[in-house]
């Protein structure tokens, strides 16, 4: 089958507009999911689904107009039917296939897709059509009856292993933990101790093995309060969570451990054991402390040259003559923007925290938003001689929002591009309307994200550690960056594939 | 006559710039960088106005502040904290400043704060 359509029946013809709302409305009451991806855009951004389609994935459109499908396959990339859709997708033909996909939850689902292009008079393919249906149940009935047979006999011969497995598994987990283990007896005596606690304390097996814990070391851990948790666990099995302790230790000198403590029992083995998990945080505590350290400092020292700079910007304001050439107004004028958004770097940079907590106000005024983006793409293409940055596409749109804020993610998102790919020469910036959003995309061809970081490169601090060997610097950007999009009710996410560079796309919506 | 204003911060750039403006506005700016010469200085200039950051190293802005304040004839005398820090304003106001200023600030609210410092003083 193949839907083709005359250029005078487009649905957006306006005297065709009653039985637009009559088509929409019928498509909203399929049971099917219904998609429509536009061809003639990078990538074949969704520019419309219908309301089954967001009940059987649990997401809204405002999530996912202007993304691929893919995103439903989430990190279950390695699926023989995702290259069969590619391929008819390539060719303009029909496909049909049973693929799993994952709900806005993370749940599983099997996803009975149809896809089929359709085609304008003269032959291109302009659009593609997507049908879903969630087949889980079926599947799920086959598969239970394949596995129920086998997993039966898988049980009986687990059983009889397990017990003899879970002994050794214990030892071996206790033993390999990069964290120091005791087990002790219920009169707080150790049993054993791991390696790594051995290693910790600079302490032998002989002083440790046989003692009462309140006697190790120099008595470091005959604490009243620890005393009285560690003596409720069995009772009661309430852990001992996170309590620390802060002591001037022998041999290793005063050091900040942190204390978890669980009950543990192994059938027909034993019962009233505690295990308890010492974990040194010195360093890491030093290390948030000199965060906090360097965020006050920052700001100190920062502010001070800011505060002279922009006096002297206004005294240069007051003292020009009136007969001054534009030029010089212009750039003064320039300057003093400049100064001005410095300072609001500066200011987000210490907010950080507080914008964690939804607090940032955005000041929305209408502008150009194809003027903004061009004029980020030519400033940091000036900043860059070793990068072509190509922008396509328009929106033809006066944006209503915070120009300052978006302009910086615009910017965040093309400097990133430059300073992540620095073998390769091109970034592609494309801006389309896609349904009643714009989407913009930021496309390098540098080292891309793997699957794991592109769920971390979001969070607050986070680089990921390939990366961060390569361009140290702060990483609190695109947490920002998501945060501002997130405020403008839009939406900001990755696609990358590792090794062969990322797309980085935002949408906005229009109203 | 001319009102004396002392300023007291660390930064050189800030002091230059700040007399820059105070002098154009008639004001007989005397700056000093270092907080431990601000009480040789006092006793020099007698300023009827003292303008003061708060991180400096060894006498801050508002054990400056304070130290002033316990000396009878001082009681009074208009006390302006700038500061980038984020508890500036708490700090300032406990050690007894007459006002505080965040950095970066406008010089046309610096110059409404230091004017209307003057005018109550001088009432
Ligand atoms: C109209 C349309 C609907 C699609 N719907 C889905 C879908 O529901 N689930 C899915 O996993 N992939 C779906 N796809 C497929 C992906 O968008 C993509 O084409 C596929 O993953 C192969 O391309 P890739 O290798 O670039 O990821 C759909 C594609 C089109 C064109």
């Amino acid at each position: 089958m193949e839907n083709t359509f005359k250029a005078d029946q487009l649905p957006r013809d306006s005297d065709n507009s009653i039985s637009l709302t009559l088509i929409k409305a019928a498509l909203d009451s399929s049971v099917s999911g219904i998609i429509i991806t536009d061809n003639q855009l990078p990538d074949n951004p969704i520019i419309y689904c219908n309301s089954s389609f967001e009940k059987m994935t649990g997401y809204k459109r405002n999530d996912i107009i202007g993304h691929n499908c893919r995103f439903l396959q989430a990190d279950d990339r390695q699926q023989p039917e995702r290259d069969k859709i590619r391929e008819a997708v390539k060719k303009g033909q029909n496909i049909s296939v049973e693929i799993r996909n994952y709900r806005k939850d993370g749940e599983l689902f099997w996803n009975e897709l149809y896809v089929s292009p359709i085609k304008s008079p003269d032959g291109n393919i302009t659009h593609f059509v997507g049908v879903q249906h969630d087949v889980t149940r079926r599947k799920k009935a086959e598969e239970d009856l394949k596995h129920e047979k086998q997993l039966r006999e898988q049980k009986i011969t687990e059983r009889t292993n397990e017990l003899n497995a879970s002994r050794e598994y214990l030892e071996s987990i206790v033993q390999t933990v990069r964290e120091s283990l005791l087990v002790l007896d219920p009169g707080l005596k150790v049993i054993s101790a791991n390696q790594h606690f051995l290693n910790t304390f600079k302490v032998s097996l002989s002083e440790t093995e046989d003692k009462s814990l309140y006697d190790l070391g120099n008595g470091q851990w005959n604490i009243p309060k620890l005393k009285e948790l560690l003596e409720k666990i069995l009772p009661t099995n309430n852990p001992v969570l996170d309590f620390e302790v802060e002591h001037n230790f022998p041999h290793i000198g005063r050091k900040l451990m942190l204390l978890n403590a669980h009950r543990i029992e192994l059938e027909g083995e034993y019962k009233d054991r505690i295990l308890l998990a010492i974990e040194d945080i010195t360093e890491r505590r030093a290390i948030e402390q000199r965060k906090d350290d360097f965020l006050s400092v920052a700001s100190h020292e920062l502010k001070t040259p800011l505060t002279t700079i922009k006096g002297y910007i206004q005294i240069m304001e007051r003292l020009l003559p009136p007969e001054s050439s534009e030029k010089l107004k212009d750039i003064i004028k320039k300057t003093a923007r400049h100064a001005d958004k410095l300072n609001n770097l500066i200011q987000e940079l210490l907010e950080v925290s507080r914008i964690q907590t939804g607090n940032i106000t955005l000041v929305k005024e209408q502008f150009d938003l194809d003027e903004m983006v061009t004029e980020m793409v030519d400033s940091l293409q000036a900043a860059s001689s070793n990068h072509r940055i190509h922008l396509s596409g328009r929106t033809g749109i006066k944006y209503r929002g915070d120009e300052s804020q978006l302009s910086q993610v615009v910017s965040n998102l093309l400097s990133n591009a430059i300073k992540y790919s620095p073998d390769s020469t091109d970034i592609d910036v494309h801006l389309a309307v896609v349904g009643d959003y714009v989407k913009l995309s930021v496309k390098d061809y540098g080292l891309g994200i793997s699957p794991a970081d592109q769920k971390k490169i979001f969070e607050r601090f986070y680089r990921s550690s390939e990366t961060q060997k390569h361009f140290p610097g702060m990483g609190i950007g695109l947490y920002i960056c998501e945060q501002i999009i997130k405020n403008h009710g839009g939406s900001l996410w990755v696609d990358s594939e590792y090794g062969k560079g990322s797309t980085f796309n935002f949408t906005l919506p229009l109203n | 006559m001319k009102r004396k204003i002392l300023i007291c911060d660390d930064d050189e750039g800030i002091l230059e710039m700040l007399e820059m403006v105070l002098d154009a506005e008639d004001y007989d700016v005397t700056t000093e960088q270092n907080s431990l010469k601000m009480f040789d200085r006092m006793a020099q200039v007698q300023p009827d106005m003292l303008i003061l950051d708060l991180w400096m190293p060894v006498l801050s802005g508002d054990q400056i502040t304070a130290k002033v304040r316990s000396t009878p004839a001082y009681q009074h005398l208009p006390i302006l904290i700038i500061s980038a820090s984020r508890d500036g304003a708490e700090i300032a106001k406990n050690a007894g400043a007459s006002a505080y200023l965040a950095k970066p600030f406008d010089i046309g609210d610096f110059m409404d704060a230091v004017e209307k410092l003057d005018t109550q003083s001088a009432a």
